[in-house]
């Protein structure tokens, strides 16, 4: 009972972050027609819908290239096919700090169709970045949602994959840092002023 | 039978024709080498607002988030103070989602660092070669924000 609990607040507090935005209207943009994905009401958020070549975004904006573009370690773009734009995705479809690469390194230097989301005001970062929902080899029948990265993360790190809560509380990664610095990155004396404080 | 000039010539044309499918697509970027200063972040929060505003997406407000989302493999950024965000490619040799601790123990510091600038479609992208300086963490935005998002701080126990 107190785990459902826990995961509840965990739900809702990820609902109430994500409700900073709702309101916010959504646009119709150059690639929207055709697009399935889902909305969240994120800055300047536009469906998009494309197709282009998957690229290790190291070798195509500086030549430094290896095999399999780099097998996840490295960040992963797409060439947008109908305007040569390179295309940077942040974020794959699922909702618990999960970044994009693992479902992207499959098709390394590969044509595909893509679905998702363009997100950011480009008046004033230069750009909008992705976040991809769905992608399939191009012209290929079935989409493939892109939430490869926890079974990715479980194979990376096995000792704590079957561990209780969510990913990013166990992560080896994560917890080192949070254990010698504290939640702020101060130390553990800052947080607990914070917790007299605050709480 | 094969000449030898002509074997020759089908192997160069075969490591040409091998080698194609690594290269880039077009060389429309521009590329210099550069010293920068700025902060650590993470980029899918400031840039599409999910957790609030640009000022409570930094700093020790944002801080266990950014370590969450660093290793989640979220790209990494650095925010200099003219407000251009930096897309972290390498971090001194290693490839960024390489799982190291590197880019973790630096996540929401200030750091200065050399290394190759490249432009595209209007997007930064920053090879680190080296780290000149950290200040560590500067911005407490905290004591304004809190925590963001409010549960990468821990309630206490009772």
């Amino acid at each position: 009972m107190k785990n459902f609990i826990r995961k509840a607040g965990f739900v809702a507090s990820l609902g109430a972050s994500l409700a900073f935005s709702v309101t916010l209207a959504q646009a119709e943009g150059e690639f929207s027609a055709g697009s399935n994905a889902k909305g969240f009401g994120f800055q300047e958020e536009e469906k998009a819908t494309f197709s282009g070549k998957v690229v290790d975004i190291l070798c195509e904006v500086a030549g430094n290239c290896v095999e399999s573009c780099g097998n996840g370690t490295r960040l992963m773009g797409i060439v947008r096919a109908a305007d040569n734009k390179l295309i940077l995705p942040l974020k794959n479809a699922q909702l618990a700090f999960n970044g994009p690469v693992d479902d992207l390194v499959p098709y390394c230097n590969k044509d595909v169709d893509v679905d998702g989301v363009l997100v950011g005001d480009a008046e004033v970062y230069n750009a909008k970045f992705y976040m991809l929902q769905f992608i399939r080899e191009a012209g290929a029948p079935e989409w493939n949602k892109a939430k490869l990265w926890t079974a990715a993360w479980k194979s990376r790190n096995p000792d704590v994959a079957s561990g209780k809560g969510p990913w990013f509380k166990r992560d080896p990664r994560v917890v080192k840092q949070v254990e010698a610095n504290g939640y702020f990155g101060l130390g553990h004396d800052a947080d607990e002023k914070y917790r007299v404080e605050n709480q | 039978m094969f000449s030898k000039a002509k074997k020759l010539g089908l192997f160069l044309g075969i490591a040409a024709f091998s080698m194609a499918g690594h290269m880039p697509a077009q060389a429309a970027t521009s590329a210099k080498s550069v010293e920068i200063k700025g902060e650590v972040i993470d980029t899918w929060c400031y840039f599409s607002g999910v957790m609030g505003g640009e000022d409570a997406v930094v700093g020790t407000a944002h801080h266990t988030c950014a370590l969450w989302c660093a290793a989640g493999g979220i790209p990494v950024g650095v925010l200099t103070e003219d407000g251009d965000v930096y897309m972290v490619l390498k971090y001194e040799g290693e490839d960024i989602l390489e799982q190291s601790d590197n880019i973790m123990e630096v996540q929401s510091d200030t750091i200065t660092a050399k290394g190759m600038h490249y432009v595209r479609d209007g997007v930064n992208y920053l090879v680190v070669e080296k780290v000149v300086a950290n200040d560590g963490i500067v911005n407490l935005n905290h004591e304004d924000y809190g925590a963001v998002p409010p549960f990468s701080f821990p309630k206490k126990k009772k």
